[in-house]
């Protein structure tokens, strides 16, 4: 046998993004429309989530992914509120899919209406990995800074919704909204932008109005019959 | 760093590949990396040197290239090359454009010798 050059072309994690698919499809199909939320570590996601919860409580089911490289704390604040497993990452910058249907399946895999996954805290690696969501959120904090989208192109342009947070901060941080709306939005135009503040609640209905639109926007698809698909 | 995540899936898809080909001696292992695939070349580089041997051997050599981010306009059709990560077409200032090459890791193509050149070195 001579030396053999084998031409492949084929995206490395090509059988991740499929598994991601298969995932994401049954979980729409039962009506649960996956959030997977990103940042940098403390710009607020689990007080998001907080408030998230008790904007629909009684009203609209939901169950948190929490994924952290160590404790617990996010999880147990989160606890009292919704069904909420805890990822552990043991230093892992990331969550990868085997990890979140681990999560799953330690919830009992519920058929909630709204499934969130709260990624760990990094602007680089989460980007690159498919957790079977429906929706990308990325969240950037007042006190973080306005040039964050410049610096972090992939989070941004693999994003379809950005939340500025903590909002009561503005009058004292120099941040601008204007400005982080437009570095974002030039590197993903269909970026849609909300600014909340989860300690006042201002801003959490739009959120939340957004999740409902959502819910319905995404998930139509697979309700409709097999043949149209 | 998910480098090493990233290679784990690459070692894995080129052990398939390998024995589809009913095996041999992977000498060199092309994969072409985006500017928005997230990978940053030297660490993947040594996330590579570092796991290879487990798999192949240390005489499989990575070629790895870095290639553009390019797009085309979904209005106008243009297609052009992304620069410094600003996703609007330079003919008429659409942002809707659609990437079509450069966010993603591919595994471009494998190399394998004859077993009994690089003993050691098969799948």
């Amino acid at each position: 046998m001579s030396q053999q050059t084998i031409i492949v072309k084929r995206d490395v994690q090509a059988e991740q993004k499929a598994d991601a698919e298969v995932e994401r499809v049954r979980l729409g199909r039962r009506g649960t429309l996956v959030v997977n939320l990103l940042s940098s570590p403390g710009s607020g996601k689990t007080s998001l989530l907080e408030e998230t919860a008790r904007h629909f409580a009684g009203r609209r089911s939901m169950a948190v992914l929490v994924g952290d490289l160590e404790t617990d704390r996010d999880a147990q604040r989160l606890a009292p509120l919704v069904p909420v497993a805890q990822l552990t990452t043991g230093g892992a910058c990331h969550l990868e899919l085997p990890l979140v249907q681990r999560g799953l399946t330690a919830l009992g895999d519920p058929a909630v209406d709204f499934l969130f996954i709260e990624n760990v805290g990094n602007l680089v690696c989460p980007a690159s990995h498919d957790l079977a969501e429906h929706l990308r959120v990325v969240l950037i904090s007042t006190t973080e800074g306005d040039d964050k989208p410049g610096k972090y192109p992939k989070m941004f342009r693999t994003s379809q919704a950005m939340l500025i947070t903590k909002l009561d901060l503005l009058p004292h941080v120099p941040f601008s909204v204007e400005a982080v709306t437009a570095d974002a939005q030039r590197i993903q135009s269909a970026l849609q932008v909300f600014a909340c503040c989860s300690l006042t609640g201002s801003g959490i209905q739009e959120w939340c109005d957004f999740l409902e639109e959502q819910h319905q926007l995404q998930l139509a698809a697979y309700h409709e019959p097999a043949g149209n698909r | 760093m998910h480098e090493r995540s990233l290679v784990q899936n690459l070692l894995k898809q080129v052990r398939q590949i390998v024995a589809e080909q009913g095996g041999g001696c992977v000498s060199e292992i092309c994969v072409q990396a985006g500017d928005l695939s997230g990978v940053e070349p030297l660490l993947f580089a040594a996330a590579f040197e570092e796991m290879v041997p487990a798999v192949f051997s240390e005489e499989c050599q990575l070629k790895l290239d870095l290639v553009p981010v390019t797009a085309v306009c979904a209005h106008c059709q243009h297609e052009f090359e992304v620069l410094d990560f600003q996703f609007h077409c330079p003919e008429c200032q659409s942002g809707s454009v659609d990437v079509i090459q450069g966010d993603d890791l591919q595994l471009i193509s494998i190399t394998l010798e004859p077993k009994d050149s690089h003993e050691g070195v098969s799948a």
